[in-house]
């Protein structure tokens, strides 16, 4: 497993939001967070140039109270660029009807056992 | 003090620059054109691969898969979007935006939205990020289908 990828995951767990990694066996009530490791691959784009060694990974928050947003992005966002420079994204932000949840996801590529 | 100069019989370089221009931009699309399918098709191949179960509510805290009638709804819809062209630059996107609705058990759903839905997961489902996966491990070859189609177009046209 990535060294980053593993200080991703501790930072994320040192914060106030609870984060699971890959899932949650029960979901918590109120905000949440869960950190996933989605693909180690041998030709991704990452850091902007082409490269053999790469991870991708996301992060997801889970908030009901819009109120909480700023606060949140701002947490995740800096432990992302802490841990991985210039090389994550927002990839998408959604409303649920069905659960009245808010979801961020960001997602970070990163050239494994490369300056982030 | 100053000096006028005046060159004369510019219209035939400047008809042919325009040629050039225009040849440029049809072989950067021909290049695109060839590239987004590379990746179209390795998206495709993501979509293949999405693991299903049978559709059931998730229980209160916690997760379901996508069922095989959401994966069914977004097979073969990843398309290449309209060509955007501004002088020689031209772009256009890979993904499920033109893909419409399709019918999910019953329900009339956006198939763009099913997709983010399953790549990006929710509160309630897993997610499985086949198109992030395929976008990367086609980039490559993308990348190779453009360059290898420009390249084609320019040698016929003697333009190298």
């Amino acid at each position: 497993m990535p060294s980053e990828y593993e200080a991703l995951v501790a930072a994320l767990k040192l914060t106030d939001i609870p984060f699971a990694e890959y899932a949650w066996r029960s979901r918590p009530e109120g905000t949440y967070g869960v950190v996933s490791l989605d693909f180690e691959s041998g030709q991704l784009e990452g850091d902007g140039v082409k490269c053999d060694r790469a991870w991708s990974a996301s992060v997801d928050v889970f908030f009901s109270r819009l109120s909480e947003r700023d606060d949140l992005i701002s947490t995740v966002e800096e432990i992302l660029t802490e841990i991985c420079g210039d090389s994550w994204e927002l990839n998408s932000t959604q409303y649920e009807n069905s659960t009245g949840l808010f979801h961020i996801e960001w997602v970070c590529t990163v050239q494994d056992g490369g300056d982030a | 003090m100053a000096m006028t100069a005046k060159i004369e019989g510019m219209e035939d370089i400047s008809e042919m620059l325009t040629a050039l221009e225009e040849e440029a931009q049809k072989a950067a699309a021909a290049g695109l054109y060839d590239g987004a399918g590379v990746m179209a098709k390795e998206i495709e191949k993501g979509v293949n691969g999405i693991k299903t179960a049978p559709f059931k509510y998730a229980s209160r805290g916690g997760m379901r898969a996508p069922s095989p009638e959401e994966k069914e709804a977004i097979r073969g819809a990843v398309g290449v979007a309209k060509f955007d062209r501004n002088g020689t630059e031209v772009n256009t996107s890979v993904g499920f935006g033109n893909a419409g609705y399709a019918d999910v058990a019953g329900k009339q759903k956006a198939v763009a939205q099913v997709a983010n839905a399953i790549n990006s997961g929710t509160s309630f489902m897993t997610k499985q990020p086949f198109f992030r996966r395929g976008a990367s491990a086609g980039a490559k070859a993308a990348e190779a289908a453009i360059i290898k189609t420009i390249e084609q177009r320019l040698d016929e046209k003697n333009l190298k």
